[in-house]
Protein backbone atom coordinates (compact mmCIF):
# COMPACT_ATOMS: atom_id res chain seq x y z
CA UNK A 1 0.00 0.00 0.00
CA UNK A 2 2.42 2.39 1.04
CA UNK A 3 4.84 1.55 -2.05
CA UNK A 4 1.89 2.02 -4.06
CA UNK A 5 1.34 5.51 -3.24
CA UNK A 6 5.06 6.30 -3.34
CA UNK A 7 4.95 5.26 -6.63
CA UNK A 8 2.06 6.97 -7.58
CA UNK A 9 3.31 10.26 -6.11
CA UNK A 10 6.59 9.74 -7.90
CA UNK A 11 4.63 9.28 -11.06
CA UNK A 12 2.80 12.18 -10.45
CA UNK A 13 5.89 14.51 -9.63
CA UNK A 14 7.45 13.39 -12.78
CA UNK A 15 4.29 14.13 -15.39
CA UNK A 16 4.20 18.18 -13.39
CA UNK A 17 7.71 18.08 -13.85
CA UNK A 18 6.95 17.26 -17.93
CA UNK A 19 4.41 19.31 -18.24
CA UNK A 20 5.57 22.87 -19.18
CA UNK A 21 6.95 20.78 -22.61
CA UNK A 22 3.43 20.45 -23.49
CA UNK A 23 0.74 22.75 -22.11
CA UNK A 24 -0.25 25.69 -23.24
CA UNK A 25 0.69 29.35 -21.63
CA UNK A 26 -2.68 29.58 -19.93
CA UNK A 27 -2.15 25.43 -18.52
CA UNK A 28 1.19 26.55 -17.12
CA UNK A 29 0.03 29.92 -15.79
CA UNK A 30 -2.73 27.85 -14.46
CA UNK A 31 -0.42 25.05 -12.16
CA UNK A 32 1.68 27.64 -11.38
CA UNK A 33 -0.97 29.30 -9.18
CA UNK A 34 -2.16 26.11 -8.10
CA UNK A 35 1.26 25.24 -7.20
CA UNK A 36 0.68 28.51 -4.94
CA UNK A 37 -2.04 27.91 -3.10
CA UNK A 38 -1.10 24.28 -2.45
CA UNK A 39 2.02 26.25 -0.66
CA UNK A 40 -0.21 29.09 1.16
CA UNK A 41 -2.60 26.57 2.31
CA UNK A 42 -0.18 24.09 3.69
CA UNK A 43 2.06 26.73 4.94
CA UNK A 44 -1.66 28.43 6.98
CA UNK A 45 -1.45 24.94 8.21
CA UNK A 46 1.79 24.31 9.65
CA UNK A 47 0.83 26.86 12.48
CA UNK A 48 -3.03 27.07 12.17
CA UNK A 49 -4.18 23.81 11.46
CA UNK A 50 -1.61 22.48 13.99
CA UNK A 51 -1.61 24.08 17.06
CA UNK A 52 -5.34 25.62 16.55
CA UNK A 53 -3.87 29.27 16.77
CA UNK A 54 -5.98 30.55 13.87
CA UNK A 55 -3.79 33.14 11.41
CA UNK A 56 -6.39 35.65 9.99
CA UNK A 57 -3.31 37.61 8.75
CA UNK A 58 -1.29 35.17 6.70
CA UNK A 59 -1.46 36.84 3.60
CA UNK A 60 1.18 39.52 5.81
CA UNK A 61 3.83 36.96 5.44
CA UNK A 62 2.42 37.10 1.33
CA UNK A 63 3.01 41.01 1.09
CA UNK A 64 6.15 41.06 2.85
CA UNK A 65 7.80 38.11 0.52
CA UNK A 66 6.56 40.18 -2.36
CA UNK A 67 7.99 43.45 -1.50
CA UNK A 68 10.69 42.27 -0.02
CA UNK A 69 11.59 40.26 -3.65
CA UNK A 70 10.92 43.37 -5.65
CA UNK A 71 12.71 45.72 -4.01
CA UNK A 72 15.93 43.57 -4.23
CA UNK A 73 15.13 42.69 -7.83
CA UNK A 74 14.02 46.08 -9.41
CA UNK A 75 16.17 48.14 -6.80
CA UNK A 76 19.27 46.23 -5.73
CA UNK A 77 19.53 44.14 -9.49
CA UNK A 78 19.17 40.81 -7.45
CA UNK A 79 18.48 37.24 -9.54
CA UNK A 80 14.91 36.27 -8.52
CA UNK A 81 16.11 33.75 -7.58
CA UNK A 82 18.22 34.57 -4.42
CA UNK A 83 15.88 37.39 -3.87
CA UNK A 84 13.28 34.73 -3.14
CA UNK A 85 15.13 33.12 -0.60
CA UNK A 86 15.93 36.69 1.41
CA UNK A 87 12.49 37.62 0.98
CA UNK A 88 11.65 34.12 2.97
CA UNK A 89 13.93 35.17 5.77
CA UNK A 90 12.01 38.54 5.53
CA UNK A 91 8.89 36.94 6.32
CA UNK A 92 10.66 35.19 9.23
CA UNK A 93 12.01 37.91 10.40
CA UNK A 94 8.50 39.57 10.87
CA UNK A 95 7.04 36.68 12.01
CA UNK A 96 9.51 36.33 14.77
CA UNK A 97 9.05 40.47 15.39
CA UNK A 98 5.21 39.71 15.48
CA UNK A 99 5.13 35.95 17.03
CA UNK A 100 7.42 36.77 19.93
CA UNK A 101 4.35 38.56 21.56
CA UNK A 102 1.31 37.45 19.66
CA UNK A 103 1.71 33.74 20.18
CA UNK A 104 1.59 34.19 24.22
CA UNK A 105 -2.10 35.57 23.18
CA UNK A 106 -5.11 32.60 23.54
CA UNK A 107 -7.45 31.89 20.95
CA UNK A 108 -9.18 34.78 19.68
CA UNK A 109 -6.50 37.60 20.79
CA UNK A 110 -3.89 35.89 18.36
CA UNK A 111 -6.87 35.42 15.44
CA UNK A 112 -7.40 39.42 15.38
CA UNK A 113 -3.60 40.40 15.87
CA UNK A 114 -2.77 38.68 13.10
CA UNK A 115 -5.90 40.56 11.13
CA UNK A 116 -4.60 43.80 12.31
CA UNK A 117 -0.84 42.91 11.33
CA UNK A 118 -2.06 42.51 7.70
CA UNK A 119 -4.15 45.81 7.98
CA UNK A 120 -0.87 47.68 9.88
CA UNK A 121 2.17 46.34 6.83
CA UNK A 122 -0.38 47.36 3.85
CA UNK A 123 0.03 50.76 5.78
CA UNK A 124 3.32 51.01 6.18
CA UNK A 125 4.06 49.61 2.78
CA UNK A 126 2.26 52.30 1.35
CA UNK A 127 3.60 55.04 3.86
CA UNK A 128 7.19 54.02 3.19
CA UNK A 129 7.12 55.21 -0.62
CA UNK A 130 10.52 56.20 -1.18
CA UNK A 131 11.45 52.49 -0.89
CA UNK A 132 8.08 50.97 -2.01
CA UNK A 133 6.75 52.71 -4.64
CA UNK A 134 3.73 53.19 -1.99
CA UNK A 135 -0.06 53.47 -3.75
CA UNK A 136 1.95 53.37 -7.31
CA UNK A 137 3.14 50.58 -6.59
CA UNK A 138 6.80 48.53 -7.94
CA UNK A 139 7.50 47.85 -11.24
CA UNK A 140 10.15 44.49 -12.12
CA UNK A 141 11.99 44.64 -14.96
CA UNK A 142 10.59 42.56 -17.70
CA UNK A 143 11.17 38.44 -18.03
CA UNK A 144 9.85 36.25 -19.34
CA UNK A 145 10.62 33.12 -17.65
CA UNK A 146 7.21 31.49 -16.63
CA UNK A 147 8.11 28.15 -16.96
CA UNK A 148 11.08 28.63 -14.29
CA UNK A 149 8.54 30.25 -11.90
CA UNK A 150 6.50 27.35 -12.92
CA UNK A 151 9.13 24.69 -11.24
CA UNK A 152 9.78 27.09 -8.42
CA UNK A 153 6.54 27.35 -7.04
CA UNK A 154 5.97 23.73 -7.77
CA UNK A 155 9.19 23.09 -5.94
CA UNK A 156 7.88 25.38 -3.19
CA UNK A 157 4.63 23.13 -2.72
CA UNK A 158 6.29 19.86 -3.00
CA UNK A 159 8.96 20.74 0.09
CA UNK A 160 6.18 22.35 2.40
CA UNK A 161 3.73 19.18 1.76
CA UNK A 162 7.11 17.11 2.50
CA UNK A 163 7.75 19.31 5.74
CA UNK A 164 4.55 18.94 6.80
CA UNK A 165 4.74 14.81 6.82
CA UNK A 166 8.45 15.63 8.57
CA UNK A 167 6.41 17.41 10.59
CA UNK A 168 3.49 16.11 11.31
CA UNK A 169 5.15 12.76 11.90
CA UNK A 170 7.82 13.90 14.58
CA UNK A 171 7.84 14.38 18.20
CA UNK A 172 7.73 17.77 17.09
CA UNK A 173 4.64 17.72 15.58
CA UNK A 174 2.67 15.96 17.95
CA UNK A 175 3.65 17.93 20.81
CA UNK A 176 2.24 20.75 18.46
CA UNK A 177 -0.76 19.00 18.26
CA UNK A 178 -1.02 18.61 22.29
CA UNK A 179 -0.85 22.35 22.51
CA UNK A 180 -3.54 22.29 19.93
CA UNK A 181 -5.65 19.72 21.97
CA UNK A 182 -4.85 21.49 25.74
CA UNK A 183 -2.18 23.57 25.83
CA UNK A 184 -2.20 24.02 30.17
CA UNK A 185 -2.02 20.53 30.16
CA UNK A 186 0.87 20.42 27.52
CA UNK A 187 2.71 22.80 29.49
CA UNK A 188 2.52 20.57 32.59
CA UNK A 189 3.67 17.67 30.98
CA UNK A 190 6.95 19.75 30.21
CA UNK A 191 6.19 20.90 26.62
CA UNK A 192 7.93 24.56 26.20
CA UNK A 193 4.76 25.54 24.89
CA UNK A 194 6.07 29.14 23.86
CA UNK A 195 9.35 27.90 21.65
CA UNK A 196 7.24 25.09 20.13
CA UNK A 197 4.45 27.76 18.73
CA UNK A 198 7.13 30.11 17.72
CA UNK A 199 9.33 27.36 15.54
CA UNK A 200 5.99 26.56 14.14
CA UNK A 201 5.14 30.32 13.13
CA UNK A 202 8.79 30.64 11.37
CA UNK A 203 8.50 27.71 9.54
CA UNK A 204 4.69 28.88 8.37
CA UNK A 205 6.17 32.33 7.43
CA UNK A 206 8.96 31.40 5.52
CA UNK A 207 6.75 29.40 2.86
CA UNK A 208 4.53 32.49 2.13
CA UNK A 209 7.58 34.98 2.00
CA UNK A 210 9.26 33.11 -1.22
CA UNK A 211 5.97 32.32 -2.79
CA UNK A 212 5.35 36.05 -2.10
CA UNK A 213 8.16 36.75 -4.32
CA UNK A 214 7.92 34.10 -6.92
CA UNK A 215 4.41 36.42 -7.62
CA UNK A 216 5.95 39.30 -7.65
CA UNK A 217 8.44 38.52 -9.91
CA UNK A 218 5.67 36.36 -12.11
CA UNK A 219 2.74 39.74 -12.09
CA UNK A 220 5.80 41.87 -12.58
CA UNK A 221 4.37 44.67 -11.01
CA UNK A 222 2.87 45.00 -7.24
CA UNK A 223 0.85 47.18 -5.20
CA UNK A 224 -0.27 47.37 -1.38
CA UNK A 225 -4.10 45.92 -1.95
CA UNK A 226 -2.56 43.19 -4.89
CA UNK A 227 -0.43 41.32 -2.18
CA UNK A 228 -2.25 42.48 0.99
CA UNK A 229 -5.89 41.41 0.25
CA UNK A 230 -7.65 39.53 3.00
CA UNK A 231 -9.29 37.38 0.64
CA UNK A 232 -5.97 35.54 0.56
CA UNK A 233 -5.90 35.08 3.82
CA UNK A 234 -9.67 33.44 3.67
CA UNK A 235 -8.80 31.18 0.23
CA UNK A 236 -6.03 29.90 2.23
CA UNK A 237 -8.11 28.98 5.30
CA UNK A 238 -10.64 27.74 3.03
CA UNK A 239 -8.90 25.65 1.59
CA UNK A 240 -7.00 24.10 4.49
CA UNK A 241 -10.66 23.95 6.38
CA UNK A 242 -12.17 22.14 3.15
CA UNK A 243 -9.65 19.60 2.97
CA UNK A 244 -9.17 18.74 6.59
CA UNK A 245 -6.78 20.99 8.93
CA UNK A 246 -4.14 19.49 10.71
CA UNK A 247 -3.50 16.46 7.95
CA UNK A 248 -0.73 15.75 5.25
CA UNK A 249 -2.76 16.23 2.42
CA UNK A 250 -6.27 18.30 3.34
CA UNK A 251 -4.34 21.35 2.40
CA UNK A 252 -3.50 19.92 -0.91
CA UNK A 253 -6.96 18.02 -1.84
CA UNK A 254 -8.81 21.27 -0.66
CA UNK A 255 -6.23 23.86 -2.92
CA UNK A 256 -6.94 21.62 -5.79
CA UNK A 257 -10.57 21.08 -5.29
CA UNK A 258 -11.38 24.71 -4.83
CA UNK A 259 -9.17 26.02 -6.96
CA UNK A 260 -9.95 23.68 -10.18
CA UNK A 261 -13.82 25.46 -8.98
CA UNK A 262 -12.72 29.21 -8.83
CA UNK A 263 -11.19 28.65 -11.88
CA UNK A 264 -13.68 27.12 -14.13
CA UNK A 265 -16.76 28.33 -12.28
CA UNK A 266 -16.93 30.77 -9.47
CA UNK A 267 -15.06 33.31 -11.58
CA UNK A 268 -17.88 34.03 -13.93
CA UNK A 269 -19.49 35.50 -11.05
CA UNK A 270 -17.68 38.31 -9.57
CA UNK A 271 -18.86 38.85 -6.17
CA UNK A 272 -20.91 35.54 -5.61
CA UNK A 273 -17.86 33.65 -5.42
CA UNK A 274 -16.91 35.29 -2.29
CA UNK A 275 -20.19 34.43 -1.50
CA UNK A 276 -19.83 31.38 -1.81
CA UNK A 277 -16.63 31.38 0.06
CA UNK A 278 -17.90 32.73 2.93
CA UNK A 279 -21.15 30.20 3.05
CA UNK A 280 -18.14 27.57 2.70
CA UNK A 281 -16.51 28.47 5.88
CA UNK A 282 -19.93 28.78 7.61
CA UNK A 283 -20.74 25.18 5.78
CA UNK A 284 -17.04 23.39 6.55
CA UNK A 285 -17.48 24.37 10.37
CA UNK A 286 -21.02 23.33 10.77
CA UNK A 287 -20.67 20.23 8.96
CA UNK A 288 -17.39 19.05 8.66
CA UNK A 289 -15.65 21.09 10.88
CA UNK A 290 -12.40 18.59 10.42
CA UNK A 291 -12.69 18.61 6.22
CA UNK A 292 -13.16 16.07 4.09
CA UNK A 293 -10.21 14.55 4.58
CA UNK A 294 -10.34 14.35 8.13
CA UNK A 295 -14.25 12.61 8.06
CA UNK A 296 -12.65 10.56 5.85
CA UNK A 297 -9.51 9.73 8.62
CA UNK A 298 -12.44 9.00 11.12
CA UNK A 299 -15.22 7.09 8.91
CA UNK A 300 -12.36 4.46 7.57
CA UNK A 301 -9.91 4.72 10.13
CA UNK A 302 -7.00 6.33 7.95
CA UNK A 303 -3.98 6.59 9.58
CA UNK A 304 -2.73 10.03 11.41
CA UNK A 305 -0.30 10.12 8.52
CA UNK A 306 -2.35 10.87 5.46
CA UNK B 1 7.21 66.57 10.69
CA UNK B 2 8.29 70.51 11.61
CA UNK B 3 4.54 71.66 12.20
CA UNK B 4 4.85 73.30 15.78
CA UNK B 5 2.02 71.79 18.26
CA UNK B 6 0.08 74.49 19.75
CA UNK B 7 -2.20 74.06 22.96
CA UNK B 8 -5.43 74.87 20.96
CA UNK B 9 -4.31 71.73 18.39
CA UNK B 10 -4.05 69.61 21.51
CA UNK B 11 -7.56 70.91 22.83
CA UNK B 12 -8.89 70.39 19.37
CA UNK B 13 -7.25 66.38 19.59
CA UNK B 14 -8.59 65.73 22.94
CA UNK B 15 -12.04 66.78 21.82
CA UNK B 16 -11.80 64.91 18.56
CA UNK B 17 -10.54 61.99 20.73
CA UNK B 18 -13.50 62.08 22.65
CA UNK B 19 -16.24 62.72 20.23
CA UNK B 20 -14.94 59.27 18.53
CA UNK B 21 -14.49 57.64 21.43
CA UNK B 22 -18.32 57.22 22.50
CA UNK B 23 -19.42 55.66 19.23
CA UNK B 24 -16.16 53.34 19.55
CA UNK B 25 -17.11 52.70 22.97
CA UNK B 26 -21.07 52.28 21.78
CA UNK B 27 -20.30 50.29 19.00
CA UNK B 28 -17.44 47.75 20.99
CA UNK B 29 -20.07 47.41 24.06
CA UNK B 30 -21.99 45.22 21.35
CA UNK B 31 -19.31 42.89 21.16
CA UNK B 32 -18.77 42.81 24.74
CA UNK B 33 -22.20 41.65 25.50
CA UNK B 34 -22.04 38.76 22.98
CA UNK B 35 -18.29 37.87 24.30
CA UNK B 36 -19.66 38.48 27.59
CA UNK B 37 -22.72 36.18 27.20
CA UNK B 38 -21.84 33.42 24.65
CA UNK B 39 -17.42 33.87 24.26
CA UNK B 40 -17.62 34.27 21.27
CA UNK B 41 -16.12 36.94 19.42
CA UNK B 42 -18.49 38.41 16.29
CA UNK B 43 -15.76 39.07 13.56
CA UNK B 44 -18.73 39.96 12.04
CA UNK B 45 -19.64 43.00 14.33
CA UNK B 46 -18.53 45.45 11.82
CA UNK B 47 -20.20 44.14 8.73
CA UNK B 48 -23.77 44.74 10.62
CA UNK B 49 -22.54 48.11 11.49
CA UNK B 50 -22.00 48.48 8.03
CA UNK B 51 -24.94 47.41 7.13
CA UNK B 52 -26.81 49.79 9.36
CA UNK B 53 -24.79 52.21 7.53
CA UNK B 54 -26.49 51.59 4.17
CA UNK B 55 -29.98 51.28 5.89
CA UNK B 56 -29.76 54.83 6.56
CA UNK B 57 -27.89 55.64 3.05
CA UNK B 58 -31.07 54.17 1.67
CA UNK B 59 -33.17 55.61 3.50
CA UNK B 60 -31.82 58.85 2.92
CA UNK B 61 -31.45 58.39 -0.82
CA UNK B 62 -34.74 57.42 -1.52
CA UNK B 63 -37.39 58.50 1.34
CA UNK B 64 -35.08 61.33 2.07
CA UNK B 65 -35.62 60.48 5.48
CA UNK B 66 -33.45 62.53 7.82
CA UNK B 67 -30.49 60.11 8.84
CA UNK B 68 -30.56 60.41 12.59
CA UNK B 69 -34.28 59.25 12.41
CA UNK B 70 -33.30 56.51 10.32
CA UNK B 71 -31.82 54.98 13.57
CA UNK B 72 -35.43 54.06 14.38
CA UNK B 73 -35.42 51.66 11.25
CA UNK B 74 -31.40 50.30 11.28
CA UNK B 75 -31.22 49.79 14.94
CA UNK B 76 -34.86 47.13 14.91
CA UNK B 77 -33.79 45.97 11.48
CA UNK B 78 -30.20 44.94 12.43
CA UNK B 79 -31.51 43.52 15.97
CA UNK B 80 -34.09 41.01 13.75
CA UNK B 81 -30.75 40.00 11.37
CA UNK B 82 -29.04 39.42 14.76
CA UNK B 83 -31.69 37.03 16.11
CA UNK B 84 -31.43 35.01 12.98
CA UNK B 85 -27.81 34.91 12.40
CA UNK B 86 -28.29 33.40 15.90
CA UNK B 87 -31.11 31.33 15.83
CA UNK B 88 -29.91 29.66 12.71
CA UNK B 89 -25.92 29.82 13.01
CA UNK B 90 -24.18 31.02 16.02
CA UNK B 91 -26.10 28.96 18.75
CA UNK B 92 -24.56 25.81 17.05
CA UNK B 93 -20.81 26.97 17.98
CA UNK B 94 -21.66 28.59 21.22
CA UNK B 95 -20.25 25.52 23.71
CA UNK B 96 -17.79 24.38 20.42
CA UNK B 97 -14.40 25.65 20.57
CA UNK B 98 -13.36 29.32 20.27
CA UNK B 99 -11.58 28.76 17.00
CA UNK B 100 -14.99 27.58 15.29
CA UNK B 101 -17.30 30.50 16.30
CA UNK B 102 -14.36 32.90 14.88
CA UNK B 103 -14.23 30.76 11.79
CA UNK B 104 -18.26 30.86 11.65
CA UNK B 105 -18.32 34.56 12.24
CA UNK B 106 -15.60 35.07 9.80
CA UNK B 107 -17.48 33.11 7.08
CA UNK B 108 -20.53 35.10 7.87
CA UNK B 109 -19.01 38.59 7.70
CA UNK B 110 -17.48 37.12 4.02
CA UNK B 111 -20.50 36.53 3.04
CA UNK B 112 -22.80 39.50 3.93
CA UNK B 113 -19.79 42.06 2.65
CA UNK B 114 -19.97 40.17 -0.80
CA UNK B 115 -24.01 40.04 -0.70
CA UNK B 116 -23.64 43.91 0.05
CA UNK B 117 -21.14 44.60 -3.27
CA UNK B 118 -23.65 42.61 -5.06
CA UNK B 119 -26.78 44.84 -3.86
CA UNK B 120 -25.25 47.81 -3.59
CA UNK B 121 -22.04 47.60 -5.68
CA UNK B 122 -18.92 48.58 -4.33
CA UNK B 123 -19.36 52.18 -5.11
CA UNK B 124 -18.28 54.77 -1.98
CA UNK B 125 -21.45 56.20 -1.03
CA UNK B 126 -21.78 59.49 1.16
CA UNK B 127 -24.73 60.50 2.86
CA UNK B 128 -24.99 64.71 2.36
CA UNK B 129 -26.66 65.87 5.35
CA UNK B 130 -25.08 68.07 8.05
CA UNK B 131 -21.63 69.68 7.07
CA UNK B 132 -19.63 72.69 8.92
CA UNK B 133 -18.73 73.26 12.39
CA UNK B 134 -19.68 75.08 15.38
CA UNK B 135 -16.77 77.76 16.55
CA UNK B 136 -16.08 77.69 20.28
CA UNK B 137 -13.38 80.20 20.79
CA UNK B 138 -10.55 78.43 18.71
CA UNK B 139 -11.82 75.06 18.45
CA UNK B 140 -13.79 73.67 15.84
CA UNK B 141 -16.22 70.94 16.21
CA UNK B 142 -17.90 69.16 13.28
CA UNK B 143 -21.51 69.35 13.48
CA UNK B 144 -22.34 65.94 12.57
CA UNK B 145 -19.96 64.65 14.93
CA UNK B 146 -21.40 66.30 17.86
CA UNK B 147 -24.66 64.75 17.01
CA UNK B 148 -23.24 61.85 16.60
CA UNK B 149 -21.29 62.02 20.05
CA UNK B 150 -24.33 62.59 21.64
CA UNK B 151 -26.50 60.00 20.18
CA UNK B 152 -23.84 57.53 21.25
CA UNK B 153 -23.75 58.69 24.66
CA UNK B 154 -27.58 58.70 25.39
CA UNK B 155 -27.51 54.85 23.45
CA UNK B 156 -24.99 53.73 25.80
CA UNK B 157 -25.71 55.16 28.96
CA UNK B 158 -29.47 53.78 27.86
CA UNK B 159 -27.68 50.34 27.82
CA UNK B 160 -25.82 50.59 30.62
CA UNK B 161 -29.06 51.24 32.19
CA UNK B 162 -30.90 48.72 31.18
CA UNK B 163 -27.92 46.10 31.77
CA UNK B 164 -28.34 47.52 35.03
CA UNK B 165 -31.67 48.06 36.20
CA UNK B 166 -34.01 45.64 33.87
CA UNK B 167 -34.86 41.88 34.49
CA UNK B 168 -33.45 41.29 30.89
CA UNK B 169 -30.63 43.45 31.56
CA UNK B 170 -29.95 41.56 35.06
CA UNK B 171 -30.38 38.06 33.09
CA UNK B 172 -28.04 39.54 30.55
CA UNK B 173 -25.46 40.26 33.46
CA UNK B 174 -26.11 37.00 35.02
CA UNK B 175 -25.26 34.82 31.96
CA UNK B 176 -22.53 36.81 31.63
CA UNK B 177 -21.03 35.35 34.96
CA UNK B 178 -21.78 31.97 34.62
CA UNK B 179 -24.19 30.57 32.11
CA UNK B 180 -24.48 27.40 34.48
CA UNK B 181 -25.54 29.28 37.39
CA UNK B 182 -27.82 31.23 35.14
CA UNK B 183 -29.67 28.10 33.92
CA UNK B 184 -29.97 26.83 37.63
CA UNK B 185 -31.75 29.85 38.64
CA UNK B 186 -34.14 29.47 35.76
CA UNK B 187 -32.51 32.04 32.64
CA UNK B 188 -33.40 30.72 29.69
CA UNK B 189 -30.28 30.71 28.46
CA UNK B 190 -30.28 30.24 25.03
CA UNK B 191 -32.89 32.94 24.83
CA UNK B 192 -30.68 35.46 26.57
CA UNK B 193 -28.16 33.89 23.94
CA UNK B 194 -30.97 35.46 21.10
CA UNK B 195 -30.89 38.68 23.10
CA UNK B 196 -27.52 39.03 23.31
CA UNK B 197 -26.79 39.09 19.63
CA UNK B 198 -29.83 41.24 18.71
CA UNK B 199 -29.14 44.00 20.98
CA UNK B 200 -25.56 44.11 20.21
CA UNK B 201 -26.30 44.05 16.39
CA UNK B 202 -28.58 46.95 17.28
CA UNK B 203 -25.85 48.60 18.64
CA UNK B 204 -23.54 47.84 15.64
CA UNK B 205 -26.54 49.40 13.47
CA UNK B 206 -26.56 52.70 15.60
CA UNK B 207 -22.57 52.59 15.23
CA UNK B 208 -23.61 52.54 11.33
CA UNK B 209 -26.19 55.06 10.84
CA UNK B 210 -24.14 57.32 12.90
CA UNK B 211 -20.68 56.88 10.34
CA UNK B 212 -23.07 57.12 7.59
CA UNK B 213 -23.29 61.08 8.15
CA UNK B 214 -20.05 61.36 9.15
CA UNK B 215 -17.54 58.99 6.55
CA UNK B 216 -18.35 57.87 3.17
CA UNK B 217 -19.32 53.80 3.42
CA UNK B 218 -19.02 51.33 1.19
CA UNK B 219 -19.10 47.04 1.60
CA UNK B 220 -15.73 46.89 2.78
CA UNK B 221 -15.89 50.03 5.86
CA UNK B 222 -16.89 47.38 8.34
CA UNK B 223 -13.73 45.45 8.61
CA UNK B 224 -12.14 47.84 10.50
CA UNK B 225 -14.88 48.49 13.17
CA UNK B 226 -14.86 45.09 13.86
CA UNK B 227 -10.95 45.31 14.81
CA UNK B 228 -11.21 48.30 16.55
CA UNK B 229 -14.29 47.48 18.51
CA UNK B 230 -12.25 44.18 19.68
CA UNK B 231 -9.16 46.65 20.41
CA UNK B 232 -11.55 48.48 22.71
CA UNK B 233 -12.85 45.39 24.62
CA UNK B 234 -9.30 44.19 25.13
CA UNK B 235 -8.36 47.46 26.21
CA UNK B 236 -11.37 47.83 28.83
CA UNK B 237 -10.96 43.69 29.63
CA UNK B 238 -12.96 41.58 27.88
CA UNK B 239 -16.38 40.54 29.51
CA UNK B 240 -15.73 44.01 31.30
CA UNK B 241 -18.88 46.06 30.29
CA UNK B 242 -17.84 49.97 32.00
CA UNK B 243 -14.13 48.76 30.50
CA UNK B 244 -15.66 49.06 26.93
CA UNK B 245 -16.92 53.25 27.98
CA UNK B 246 -13.57 53.03 28.87
CA UNK B 247 -12.20 51.55 26.00
CA UNK B 248 -13.47 53.46 23.68
CA UNK B 249 -12.56 56.62 24.78
CA UNK B 250 -9.03 56.00 25.37
CA UNK B 251 -8.83 54.57 21.82
CA UNK B 252 -10.28 57.55 20.57
CA UNK B 253 -7.76 59.56 22.26
CA UNK B 254 -4.43 57.40 21.10
CA UNK B 255 -6.34 57.41 17.52
CA UNK B 256 -6.55 61.47 17.34
CA UNK B 257 -2.99 62.38 19.54
CA UNK B 258 -0.53 60.05 17.25
CA UNK B 259 -2.45 61.47 14.05
CA UNK B 260 -1.09 64.84 15.41
CA UNK B 261 2.10 63.53 15.03
CA UNK B 262 1.94 61.08 12.33
CA UNK B 263 -0.64 60.99 9.25
CA UNK B 264 -3.76 59.56 10.20
CA UNK B 265 -2.53 56.50 8.09
CA UNK B 266 -0.11 55.78 10.37
CA UNK B 267 -2.20 56.42 13.77
CA UNK B 268 -4.32 52.91 13.13
CA UNK B 269 -0.42 51.14 12.75
CA UNK B 270 -0.38 52.76 16.43
CA UNK B 271 -3.69 51.41 17.58
CA UNK B 272 -2.16 47.99 16.65
CA UNK B 273 1.00 48.80 18.74
CA UNK B 274 -1.24 49.59 21.38
CA UNK B 275 -3.05 46.44 21.19
CA UNK B 276 0.09 44.27 21.32
CA UNK B 277 1.59 46.44 24.03
CA UNK B 278 -1.48 45.95 26.54
CA UNK B 279 -2.05 42.37 25.85
CA UNK B 280 1.82 41.87 26.83
CA UNK B 281 1.30 44.12 30.08
CA UNK B 282 -2.07 42.92 30.96
CA UNK B 283 -3.60 39.51 29.25
CA UNK B 284 -6.57 40.73 30.60
CA UNK B 285 -7.44 44.36 29.86
CA UNK B 286 -7.12 47.22 31.39
CA UNK B 287 -9.55 46.83 33.47
CA UNK B 288 -8.61 43.25 35.09
CA UNK B 289 -11.74 40.79 33.71
CA UNK B 290 -11.64 37.22 34.40
CA UNK B 291 -8.48 35.22 33.32
CA UNK B 292 -8.31 33.25 30.54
Amino acid sequence: MRRAVAAALAVALVLLALYPLVATGYGIRFMLQLFMWIALAQSWNLISGLTGYVSFGHVAFFGTGAYAGAILIATHGWHWIPASLMAGVAAVILALIIGYPCLRLKGPYFAISMLGLNEVMRVLVSYFEGLTGGGLGLSLPTLYASVAIYYATGLAAVAVTAGAHLIITSRFGLRLMTIREDEIAAEAMGIDTARHKLYAFLLSAFVPGVVGAFFARDQGYIEPISVFPLITTITMIVMALFGGKGTIWGPVLGAVTLFVFQELVWVRFLYLHEILFGALIVGVVLVMPRGVLGVLQQRYRLPRTV
Amino acid sequence: MSVTITPTMVGQVVISGLLAGALYSMVALGLALIFGVMRVINIAHGTLLMLGAYTTFWWFQLLGINPYLSLLASMPLLFAIGLLLQYTLVTRVVNAPELSSLLLTFGISIALVNLARLAFTADLRSVEFLTGAFLVGPLALSKSRLISFAVAVAITLFAYWFLQKTKLGKALRATSQSSEVAMVCGINVPRIHLYAFGIASALAAAGGSLVAVMFAIQPEMGQVYTFKSFLVIVLGGAGNYPGALLGGMLLGLVEQLSSLFLTTQLSEAVAYLLLVLVLLLRPTGLLGGRAR
